[in-house]
């Protein structure tokens, strides 16, 4: 459950300009595992995310989800935007329950799970706050709760907390990284920043840009479960060095 | 000398303690309705001054005190015998036009809001129905009027159905650009939610669109307004529309600017109606953060 493949897929926007946003990506992930794709803005790291979500027609190649051609978005595929997109309207409580209200889930249904998510992500006090009223990094953990609400089988995260300040990062890092280990969801988690990626990942694949495609593989064997604590331990600072080299290879020809 | 400064002294002394007793925000509302009344108080004051014996322009122009004469006659009656046609009935002219306006804008509501929505969020709809919208507004409501004589008759219908129409314009336009400008995101994150079409129209597009919509309602109404008074002044007989072109015919000026001024105040209430409801309506989007 929650198996990625893209086999040979790229994607190409037309416009008065076509724009070759991902070229021959092949990327296979497997069940429960944690994939970060890190690379320079404007590499179509989003665009790839964009195409397992079904928000955007891959142009060619295969993409499978769960051994099915993806078609169209669904809630096994649990999305995280970079700014939250909650429902500025609702409350943090009716945000967290339109998952499964949409899907015709009863009440009796969704209700405690509801409630348990917002008690993990540490917001069961704010159920009746509207999104206006929280913080960056809350709004964000909403986003994570109604993705979770729906029990996909796999979260496709967009740079979820890109736009926070590095003290919240470090939190939402923790709580992801947590949230993470108890649930063993497939992940797949859009990211420009190299401490992120090596901090939550088993596998970071680093991407060029124009076209984009994926240039290394890194798989990252720290010892699980990880904390932030981990940011500062002599492995981590390795393989930081190593991406860093890895990064500026694919940054050179400008 | 101490007696007369005596007062005066004490009396400035306490209204500048009430003054600086205010906090800073009724100190500043207060200012704000001063400096507004000024003005209004001023051209009334001038008006009255520059009438010679009740009037001005030769008799053209009543002078406000006339005015307002007139317009305690139209609302509560004379005591007298009542030869005055206008006399008591005020409040049920005010009623019909205010009847006619609500009807016709509910009209214009039920109608402007599906068909905005559906062009703002549809491509097939938006193909179909934007463009006979675009080349049927350019006709001003008042060249509908032989129209909707000929179609409605002297009847209440006809001013509804002209209220309607001009309310219409702005709301199904402000609708849709509404629906058009919805963040994307909040779209795709429905659909990813399992939302279909229909409920991520009800339940996303509709939302996200009620700023729009009300500017639109706003801007309907002072619309409508012009809309009865016209329909009134050649459609039917009854309302303010109907008074203010029949006080004209019989040089009743008097009650002609009583009418204005009540045409006035019934676009002012009803708009205050409109805005109290966005505010109930759009809570959301006021509220303040906890964190800052």
């Amino acid at each position: 459950m929650g198996t990625i493949a893209f086999e040979n897929v790229s994607k190409t926007f037309s416009g008065q300009t076509e724009v070759r946003a991902l070229e021959a990506i092949n990327l296979a992930i497997g069940e429960g595992e944690f994939v970060a794709l890190l690379g320079p803005s404007g590499c179509g790291k989003s665009t790839l995310l964009n195409l397992l979500a079904g928000f955007e027609k891959k142009t060619e190649g295969t993409l499978l989800f769960d051994g099915k051609t993806v078609t169209r978005p669904g809630p096994d595929r649990g999305v995280v935007f970079q700014e939250a997109a909650l429902f500025p309207w609702l409350t943090v409580w009716q945000n967290v329950i339109f998952g499964p209200q949409v899907q015709g889930v009863s009440r009796s249904e969704y209700e405690l799970k509801a409630r348990n998510l917002l008690k993990l992500v540490g917001l069961e006090s704010f159920a009746d706050a509207l999104p206006v009223q929280l913080s960056g990094g809350m709004r964000q953990r909403v986003g994570i709760a109604r993705v979770l609400a729906m029990s996909p089988k796999a979260l496709l995260m967009d740079e979820p907390f890109g736009a926070l300040d590095a003290q919240t990062r470090l939190s939402m890092q923790q709580l992801l990284l947590d949230v993470w280990q108890s649930l063993g969801t497939t992940v797949l988690f859009v990211t420009h920043d190299i401490d992120e990626a090596i901090l939550l990942s088993d596998r970071i694949c680093v991407m060029s840009a124009r076209p984009g495609r994926i240039i290394r593989t890194i798989p990252i064997t720290l010892p699980r479960p990880r904390s932030i604590a981990s940011l500062t331990s002599t492995e981590f600072v390795a393989y930081k060095a190593r991406i860093m080299s890895d990064m500026k290879v694919s940054a050179a020809p400008v | 000398m101490s007696i007369s400064t005596g007062p005066i002294a004490s009396g400035s002394a306490s209204s500048t303690s009430t003054w600086s007793a205010l906090s800073p925000v009724a100190r500043r509302n207060l200012r704000q309705i001063l400096l507004a009344v000024v003005l209004p108080v001023l051209v009334i004051v001038l008006w009255q001054w520059a009438g010679n014996g009740g009037s001005l322009f030769g008799g053209v122009l009543p002078t406000p005190d006339r005015v307002w004469q007139a317009w305690k006659v139209w609302a509560f009656g004379t005591s007298g015998l009542g030869l005055n046609p206008y006399s008591g009935t005020w409040l049920a002219n005010l009623l019909f036009s205010a009847e006619r306006v609500g009807k016709g804008f509910l009209a214009a509501i039920v109608v402007a809001v599906p068909v905005g929505l559906a062009i703002g969020w549809n491509r097939i709809a938006s193909g179909a129905l934007d463009p006979t919208v675009q080349l049927l507004r350019p006709i001003p409501i008042t060249a509908w009027l032989p129209f909707s004589i000929a179609v409605f008759g002297i009847r209440d219908m006809g001013a509804v159905f002209l209220i309607a129409l001009g309310a219409f314009y702005p709301i199904v336009v402000n609708t849709a650009q509404g629906a058009r400008d919805i963040e994307r995101n909040l779209v795709r994150a429905a659909m990813m939610m399992g939302a279909g079409r229909w409920t991520i129209l009800r339940r996303v597009v509709l939302p996200a669109s009620l700023p729009s919509i009300f500017t639109g309602l706003r801007i309907g109404l002072g619309i409508a307004l012009t809309a009865v008074i016209v329909a009134e002044m050649v459609a039917v007989k009854s309302g303010l529309g109907y008074v203010l072109w029949d006080a004209y015919y019989v040089g009743r000026m008097d009650v002609v600017i009583a009418d204005m001024a009540t045409i006035g105040l019934l676009g002012l209430i009803s708009d205050r109606v409109i805005l109290g409801i966005e505010r109930w309506v759009l809570a959301w989007r006021r509220l303040q953060s906890f964190q800052s």
